[in-house]
């Protein structure tokens, strides 16, 4: 449970990151080091050098400008979980900060690292892809955006390429009325997402769905989109019927995991029982 | 833990597979081999720097191939050892002609033990489906590259 030996830099600014990234390609960015440390204790991972991001101070923000919601990389999951604006704003990510893993872990634990380390069964994936958040990428050459939807390629990797960071999550903020879910099969013991579903709906004031956006995480080895449930509830009047025949798409075409917890098939069947429940969740929350 | 699948190619079958038996091409479509070394026939050691996202771990091992029946059939037997836990496996080969291509039926039955095991297993399915396309993937590449075996006629 002993780390091998490791140089450690605080960086001040992102810039300072940037450089010394771009100096040794063994780095490995440190945030709230709740994956990567225990990685390291078990020498999983040997970064030859950790710079520390997550003491930048303007790296840990939650705002709302112009009509978008700006959050910070090295925000906490508990700064998320806490906020007073999302809760009305945007209710799913304090919904879903509120199921990882425990007080420690939200109080250390940042966003931009849960998604940047895109653990397959991590919580966070699902609900940016649900968001539709862009994610704000910084490096030597400037700022570029990746869709949440095309952030994550495969298991633990992401869009993001040696040299990078990622800075900012924006996501723009819904208008009319919506509703918003997390809902998530707890692993007992590692309290990872066995499977965790994000929904986010927009209705029209008889019930209707006028737009779906569904995040799906644990299933695969990356958190995805389930086309086939999105396009069954487009224009659909939401009820129990609709909404279970629905959620029947959950993992089509999909590469199911299994592991000695849940085997394939299992995780298959929790698939549809939880986007059920999340899309029915995210309707009774409308306002 | 068992792996599964199907990969088609468009080559001939001979070609395929003497491809899938040559040292130089496994090396470069194993993900992170870093050599290959013959012992004996159809022996080799091999080094290996296998990783997932920031999980990295250097492997040292046996490749053998057994049970050689160009250009149909082969078996694959690795013994790999490192820091991070041991990987024990059989994979077995099955090159069908399809489509004017090949087909590479494979099927893998893998033991991971050590660390890598323990805390990686909800995982190691996962990081096996993804090592195994990155293989095959640069397969594709390789034998698209050479060309020797096109026939003239082909429009390019």
């Amino acid at each position: 449970m002993i780390p091998a030996q490791f140089d450690y830099v605080r960086a001040n600014t992102i810039d300072e990151a940037l450089s010394l990234l771009a100096q040794n390609e063994d780095a490995k960015l440190l945030a709230g080091g709740h994956s990567l440390l225990p990685a390291m204790k078990l020498r999983l991972a040997m970064p030859s050098l950790l710079v520390d991001i997550g003491r930048i101070k303007d790296l840990a923000y939650i705002r709302e400008e112009n009509g978008r919601i700006v959050i910070g990389a090295a925000t906490t999951h508990y700064q998320i979980e806490s906020s007073e604006l999302l809760k009305t704003i945007c209710p799913l990510l304090p919904q879903c900060a509120g199921h990882i893993g425990d007080m420690q872990v939200r109080n250390k634990g940042t966003i931009g690292g849960s998604v940047a380390h895109a653990d397959p069964a991590g919580d966070w994936p699902a609900a940016v892809i649900a968001l539709n958040a862009e994610m704000i990428i910084a490096s030597k050459n400037g700022e570029r955006s990746v869709k949440a939807d095309d952030f994550f390629v495969d298991l633990m990797t992401t869009a993001l390429e040696a040299g990078e960071i990622l800075r900012e999550i924006r996501i723009n903020r819904s208008t009319g009325r919506t509703g918003q879910s997390y809902v998530k099969m707890h692993h007992p013991a590692s309290g990872f997402a066995v499977v965790g579903v994000a929904a986010n709906l927009a209705l029209n004031g008889a019930g209707k769905c006028q737009g779906a956006s569904i995040g799906i995480t644990g299933v695969a080895a990356r958190a995805y989109r389930p086309a086939g449930v999105e396009s069954a509830l487009n224009g659909a009047t939401l009820n129990d019927g609709t909404i279970a025949s629905a959620a029947t798409h959950a993992s089509d075409g999909i590469d199911v995991n299994g592991d000695l917890f849940a085997s394939a098939d299992y995780r298959k069947h929790l698939a549809e029982v939880y986007t059920r429940r999340a899309i029915s969740a995210a309707m009774e929350s409308a306002r | 833990m068992k792996i599964a699948g199907t990969h088609e190619i468009q080559a001939p079958r001979e070609v395929v597979y003497q491809a899938l038996t040559d040292p130089q091409i496994l090396q470069r479509c194993i993900p992170g081999c870093e050599s290959l070394e013959k012992t004996a026939d159809n022996t080799y050691v091999a080094t290996m720097k296998a990783g997932v996202g920031s999980v990295k771990g250097t492997f040292k091992g046996n490749v053998r191939l057994e049970d050689m029946q160009a250009p149909i059939h082969y078996r694959m037997i690795v013994d790999g050892k490192g820091a991070p836990g041991f990987v024990k496996g059989t994979g077995i080969f099955n090159l069908e002609e399809r489509n004017g291509g090949t087909a590479i039926a494979y099927e893998g039955e893998m033991k991971v033990g050590g660390v890598i095991a323990g805390v990686g297993q909800r995982m190691i399915e996962a990081a096996a489906k993804m090592l195994a396309a990155h293989f095959f993937k640069t397969l594709d590449d390789e034998i698209g590259r050479g060309d020797s075996w096109r026939p003239a006629s082909t429009p390019p």
